[in-house]
């Protein structure tokens, strides 16, 4: 259960954050990305303040799962010295 | 002629939902996650003895200064003062160096690998927000977040690593603790 919550809402909050509204952003925003300067205008659909959240959100369920996990989660099973255990084996 | 010894193997899994199956080579997939550990490692490393070289460390410009106004500010700027900021001024030092130890010995690699990606999330989005995201929202932090994320899921150290000897002991054998292993 921790497993799937990591992986359907902390990857889909890092996903949306960065390539879902990334790609919005290029089809629906104003303007050319990079100004005189170098620098990326942000003419953004969604507020870069939010959508940094949506990734900060995703990343603390990534953290919070793993934090999880190892306080709650039942022990490796099935791993010898020299192998190393998956991250995804319960 | 010289036989290829490299084995490879076969992921088969249910991954969202769907069926999954590729196969990775063994050699290949341990020798990445090697130098991915190393150069992660030396990255942590470096940072933290910079620091401490170049005693005495303070991080109020960061904690205190970049951070305001940025979305990590209510959990950031209260240590940017007192006994929370000289806490942060040895912390973030010996934490970086003991990160990049672990990363390179593969000794609680998982470990090391979580804070690294930890303490990255707060150069992330304070160094993010400071800059206004002028190079975007994929940056170098960003990348080394998934890099730490890459090793903890990953297990990197089971390769050439000091956790397969701590993976024999006692209080790591059959136990949770083994989660803090590679």
């Amino acid at each position: 259960m921790a497993d799937k919550i990591a992986m359907y809402v902390g990857g889909g909050l890092v996903v949306l954050g960065v390539v879902v509204i990334g790609l919005l952003d290029m089809l629906l925003g104003a303007g050319h990305p990079v100004n005189s300067e170098g620098a990326i205008e942000h003419a953004a659909v969604v507020p870069i303040d939010i959508r940094a959240g949506i990734i900060l959100l995703g990343l603390v369920v990534w953290g919070s799962v793993a934090v999880y996990k190892f306080a709650a989660g039942p022990a490796p099973t099935g791993t010898s010295a020299g192998q190393a255990p998956s991250g995804m084996d319960d | 002629m010289v036989k290829n010894a490299m084995s490879t193997q076969s992921i088969r899994t249910r991954f969202l939902g769907t069926e999954t199956s590729y196969s990775v080579s063994g050699a290949w997939l341990s020798y990445w996650i090697l130098l991915l550990r190393l150069t992660a490692g030396w990255w942590m490393l470096h940072a933290g003895l910079d620091k401490i070289w170049a005693w005495p460390f303070d991080a109020s410009w960061f904690v205190g200064g970049a951070a305001q106004g940025t979305i990590l500010a209510p959990f950031v700027t209260p240590f940017s003062d007192g006994i929370l900021l000289s806490f942060v001024n040895v912390a973030v030092p010996l934490g970086q160096t003991a990160i990049g130890i672990g990363l390179i010995l593969g000794l609680l690699t998982r470990t090391a690998a979580f804070f690294g990606a930890y303490l990255m999330l707060f150069f992330y989005f304070i160094n993010g927000y400071g800059g206004g995201w002028a190079h975007g929202m994929v940056t170098g932090e960003l990348l080394g977040i998934m890099v730490f994320g890459t090793i903890v899921a990953l297990g990197a150290g089971g390769v050439l690593a000091v956790d397969n000897r701590l993976r024999e002991m006692e209080p790591f054998e059959n136990t949770r603790l083994r989660r803090l292993l590679g």
